[in-house]
């Protein structure tokens, strides 16, 4: 799976407060600019409304990745 | 009571008897160890381990073995069949854990480290064939021979893949130039096969139709992704991968999107030894500050998405996919 615009757009909000106000306010204004599958669209849309933008360890963030934690995958 | 609360528990209660009944059966085929009490309890370590499955009072400990019995259930509405291969899942993934503890010596309380590698070689391998022979068990629950071969066979094909996965990934450690892609491919070989493997033969002893066990096999597949970036996040809110310094999703897409202050920060911190002037706590910090937790998060949600539309396929196909959403919710 390739992420370039994925990497590209993530890089645009963390990188430059204007697009990351701009995100925060109207995602998908920003995220039109990016040639994003609409599978992406939808995942970065998901986790935007879940956790908005994830600059810190939250309880909010344990709480998102914790169902599928528990699963406890083979190890790495 | 609140009707959530109810779901809940009755929720607990279903794991908890898939875990004693997979007890049960592993203890069966524990029986010939008997002669050797230590072999026995040393092959019972890493089967009762915390996060694991199979440690009592533990009912949110759902390994993913478990997958092969709920997606049995959810096609034909039973699971005890696919028990023996549940058991032979759990049993494979134990003498993986013990073997990675080899590979790897950097765990004081793996077996490896407190009797020495050959010991710790000799259970792994025992444990091995305990799986192959919980698979010839699958006979006793009716299951037609036929059948058994063929999930032998295809046990045995996703494992050669997490050994090869294994392998590759043996192979580009510690190297922090690996890509997105090659990193991807390695976690979907070594980790998301062996889900993939239990959700497709938990299909296979459920039904003959052929497009519905490769819709499961699909959804293991992308569950499995998932999960494993989960513990690339948790790898890092929890420090653990910082301090072992591996290279996982987040710190790949650090090393290659951050700006070259950052990057150069990066690079010695992930070097082995490190040679980072910052902390685990400023690593940690840093890597949120550049956006990869975000960006692992998006990455896990869009495994998960997938996952979540191909069990909306089975759903209409005629499977009760309830008891795996919640997984991805």
């Amino acid at each position: 799976m390739k992420s370039q615009a994925l990497q590209e757009l993530v890089k645009k909000i963390f990188g430059d407060d204007k697009t990351r106000l701009q995100f925060e306010s109207n995602p998908g204004s920003v995220l039109a600019r990016f040639s994003l599958t609409e599978q992406e669209k939808k995942a970065v849309l998901a986790t935007h409304a879940k956790l908005g933008l994830v600059t810190t360890g939250s309880q909010q963030l344990e709480a998102a990745i914790n169902p599928t934690a528990n699963w406890h995958a083979p190890r790495p | 009571m609140l009707p959530g609360r109810s779901v809940k528990r009755h929720f607990i209660r279903y794991q908890e008897r898939q875990a004693q009944l997979l007890r049960d059966e592993i203890d069966a085929l524990l029986v010939p160890l008997c002669d050797s009490a230590s072999l026995c309890d040393l092959a019972q370590e890493p089967l009762t381990k915390a996060r694991r499955g199979l440690a009592k009072g533990t009912a949110r400990d759902l390994p993913w073995p478990s997958l092969a019995l709920i997606v049995c259930e959810a096609i034909s509405g039973h699971y005890e069949r696919a028990l023996p291969a549940a058991a032979a899942l759990q049993l494979f993934m134990a003498a993986g854990d013990v073997f990675d503890d080899i590979e790897d010596a950097d765990s004081s309380d793996s077996l490896s480290a407190r009797y020495g590698s050959a010991v710790a070689t000799n259970v792994a391998t025992t444990l091995l064939i305990l799986a192959e022979k919980a698979l010839t068990r699958l006979s006793e629950t009716g299951v037609a021979d036929s059948v058994i071969v063929r999930i032998m066979d295809s046990v045995n094909s996703f494992y050669t893949t997490a050994c090869a996965g294994q392998h590759l990934d043996l192979s580009l450690a510690p190297d922090m130039a690996v890509s997105e892609e090659a990193y991807l491919r390695v976690i979907s070989m070594k980790s998301a096969s062996q889900v993939e493997c239990a959700c497709y033969i938990g299909a296979l002893l459920a039904t003959t139709d052929q497009e519905l066990i490769d819709k499961f096999a699909i959804f293991g597949q992308n569950l499995g992704m998932a999960a494993q970036i989960t513990n690339d996040i948790q790898g890092i809110t929890h420090s653990s991968d910082i301090v072992k310094r591996n290279i996982t999703l987040p710190v790949i897409y650090a090393l290659t999107q951050a700006d070259e202050r950052a990057r150069n920060q990066l690079e010695l911190a992930f070097r082995r030894p490190s040679e980072s002037v910052l902390d685990t706590a400023q690593i940690r910090d840093l890597l949120f500050h550049i956006g990869a937790i975000h960006y692992a998060t998006v990455k896990m949600q869009l495994y998960k998405q997938r996952a979540l539309d191909i069990l909306s396929e089975a759903e209409r196909a005629g499977a009760i996919v309830e008891r795996l959403k919640p997984f991805l919710e």
